[in-house]
């Protein structure tokens, strides 16, 4: 029996997943509920556009570190339009955020790839540019939401389908598409595969007539766009928006690509990893808080802790599994 | 015998120096001393209230100096208030009213600042050993803040049940000052039957907040009320009750801005919350730094002055900081379903 070492990764990741909750079970009583998905599945919701984003910038050996800021500012910039003009046709309105995102991210991208400066530089810069600009032009005023019209504050809680008390809402399901659209294009088209052959080795993709500076281009127009559509479900799950919106994402978002498994030298991993190790960041975050025995204070620690864990155990499973294996595969 | 005597001249003196003081001093309008006005962070709404009250003094103080309005981005905070403290003692300006976010690791910046001839007034935050400071100008005292929150939690709860505290970080000083003093007012007979059951941080961010206010509901299946003295976790807290349809079983209340809050006080989410005037804020604590820099006060206890519309104020020792002083501002409005829809507009 051959298992893909691509499948086998999802597998462990599903059993560190898996085995997290079953910790947390033991730990706290009245856990594992309905509630417990319901709550972590929203917000997934939204660390996952933003993890898949990161992905394909990390699979070209990049970094975008921007990327809380991009949410913020769409999240912002998308509030502010829908209360000047509040008869905005719904289905433009997350278009327009992603939009304001990918605009946001091809401004990275112009500087990384057609100047070819460091991606870890010109996104810790831009990082701080992006929220500075969201800071002056912001004057001091937040979004709020009673300011905001009540079917986006009401669409982050709208339920796509419900099975027992187990809710799907729509913020899940479209985050879900994004992924799987993500993996299908990464996977299955020959324009996908090429975020792949500039990470693992940017020479040999040169000589096959890929275009290097066009795709890593791509890379960060993608990232920035799925961060706008994160902040479109920003908007609409906080209704409140200030200038901090978004600080601190890009953390979670690397966390979650690494802990996903994605070669944080580029070249592989794949999406529904990074989906798995975003919830599984996301269900650490949460459950930690519940958990009487950690105080506030090394909540952070801890947290910092069980992802190294997770990163490890994901990495000496992976060994173990592959020195079994005669002929290890490779992606 | 000696002792007594002593101790009487001292109280002579202590009264002497009352009635000297007790003509409060008045500004002389036309003055020149540039000033900076340095927040947390640029970009957030009671902040830019607090500007609105000091360009309001500036302009009837008629100040032929500047008033800089300046501060860090967000996730540049601490770095970026020292920085800007650094540079204001190197231009020589004359007073920097600063909202500490830095803690004590501010305190060098300051006392080069003061030793440069630049005053460093506090407002809204104060830095926590008092080094480097003049004065701080306290919104409320951290005391009576306490009773408040623990007065509307009994009110919202009908005097009985459990509750749990949403605060900002663990290590905000202003935040622990004022749970530390609610549970104080917790052991009084009134309260007997309420239960303070937890206490969480949502790092003042809306998403984490609102994250943690669920998180508090899954914990405690019998929670009441959830209380929370920041203008962000109250707001994200009501939000997230509202969103799940909790609001009938968990009430939020806290320290909150009536125009983020408004519809949540109307809906009965969060049926009352407190806050001060950050403009009025903003305006003392002007006046506080131009008397100082047009040298009316030196900024010593038992100083009295005038601050225009807001009357007269006097600079005591502050009950929470060994080596602070400070000028209380005081009052705060309770809002209810009421009050809150006038105020929010």
């Amino acid at each position: 029996m051959r298992i893909p070492l691509g499948t086998l990764r999802i597998l462990v990741l599903l059993a560190v997943f898996v085995g997290t909750v079953l910790f947390f079970a033991s730990q706290i009583d009245g856990y594992l509920n309905a509630r417990l998905f319901n709550r972590i599945s929203g917000s997934v919701a939204v660390i996952a556009l933003i993890a898949v984003g990161q992905a394909f910038v990390v699979l070209t050996r990049n970094i975008d570190l921007s990327i809380g800021s991009v949410v913020g500012c769409s999240a912002y910039f998308t509030g502010g339009i829908l209360i000047a003009y509040p008869d905005l046709p719904p289905i433009l309105v997350p278009l327009l955020a992603m939009g304001i995102g990918a605009v946001f991210g091809a401004f990275n991208g112009f500087l990384v790839a057609r100047f070819r400066l460091p991606s870890i530089i010109v996104t810790l810069a831009t990082l701080a540019l992006f929220r500075s600009i969201l800071v002056q032009s912001s004057d001091g005023s937040s979004i709020t939401t009673n300011r905001l019209p009540t079917w986006l504050t009401e669409f982050a809680t709208l339920n796509a389908f419900t099975a027992g008390e187990l809710q799907f809402r729509w913020i899940v399901v479209i985050s879900l598409i994004v992924v799987l659209t993500a993996h299908v294009f990464l996977t299955r088209f020959r324009a996908g595969r090429q975020f792949f052959a500039i990470g693992s080795n940017p020479d040999a993709a040169a000589f096959a007539g890929i275009n290097a500076g066009r795709t890593i281009f791509l890379a960060f127009v993608i990232s920035g766009a799925l961060a706008g559509l994160a902040g479109f479900m920003f908007l609409s799950r906080f209704g409140n928006i200030t200038v901090v919106a978004g600080l601190g994402l890009e953390l979670k978002s690397v966390g979650a690509v690494v802990v996903g498994g994605v070669n944080i030298f580029g070249g592989s991993g794949n999406v529904l990893g990074v989906l798995i190790g975003a919830a599984l960041i996301d269900l650490i975050d949460t459950s930690l808080v519940r958990w009487e025995l950690v105080s506030a204070f090394w909540r952070e620690a801890v947290l910092g802790l069980l992802i190294l864990l997770a990163v490890a155990a994901d990495t000496v499973l992976m060994r173990r599994l592959l020195r079994r294996k005669p002929t290890g595969g490779s992606q | 015998m000696k002792h007594l005597t002593v101790s009487t001249l001292a109280l002579c003196a202590a009264m002497f120096g009352v009635q000297a003081n007790a003509q409060a001093v008045t500004a002389e309008k036309g003055g020149n001393a540039n000033m900076v006005l340095l927040p947390k962070f640029l970009g957030i709404l009671p902040f830019d209230q607090a500007n609105r009250g000091a360009e309001e003094a500036h302009a009837e103080l008629g100040n032929t100096g500047t008033l800089l309005y300046t501060g860090p981005t967000p996730e540049n905070s601490v770095a970026g208030q020292i920085e800007i403290l650094t540079t204001a003692g190197s231009q020589g300006q004359a007073v920097v009213m600063l909202s500490n976010n830095a803690g004590d690791q501010i305190a060098p910046a300051a006392e080069a600042a003061q030793a440069a001839g630049t005053k460093v007034v506090t407002w809204d935050s104060p830095i926590p050993s008092g080094a480097g400071e003049t004065v701080f100008v306290a919104q409320v005292d951290f005391g009576s803040i306490g009773v408040v929150m623990a007065d509307m939690a009994h009110s919202i709860m009908g005097g009985e049940g459990e509750f749990a505290v949403l605060s900002a970080t663990p290590d905000a000083a202003n935040q622990n000052a004022w749970i530390a003093a609610m549970e104080e007012a917790l052991k009084g007979e009134k309260y007997a039957s309420m239960k303070l059951v937890d206490t969480v941080y949502g790092d003042d961010q809306s998403e984490v907040s609102y994250n943690r206010a669920l998180a508090l509901v899954d914990s405690h299946p019998n929670l009441k009320l959830i209380m929370s003295p920041t203008t962000v976790g109250i707001q994200a807290s009501a939000k997230a009750m509202q969103d799940e349809g909790l609001c009938d079983k968990v009430k939020v209340s806290g320290l909150g801005l009536p125009a983020e809050m408004v519809s949540y006080t109307m809906n009965g989410c969060a049926p009352g919350f407190a806050l001060w005037s950050f403009v009025d804020l903003g305006y003392l604590t002007y006046y506080t730094s131009y008397m100082l820099a047009t040298g009316k006060i030196t900024g010593e206890v038992g100083e009295t002055f005038n601050a225009g519309r807001m009357g007269d104020y006097t600079i005591e020792q502050d009950p929470g900081r060994e080596n602070g002083k400070r000028i209380l501002m005081g009052p705060f409005t309770v809002y209810t379903s009421a009050n809150v829809e006038a105020e929010a507009n």
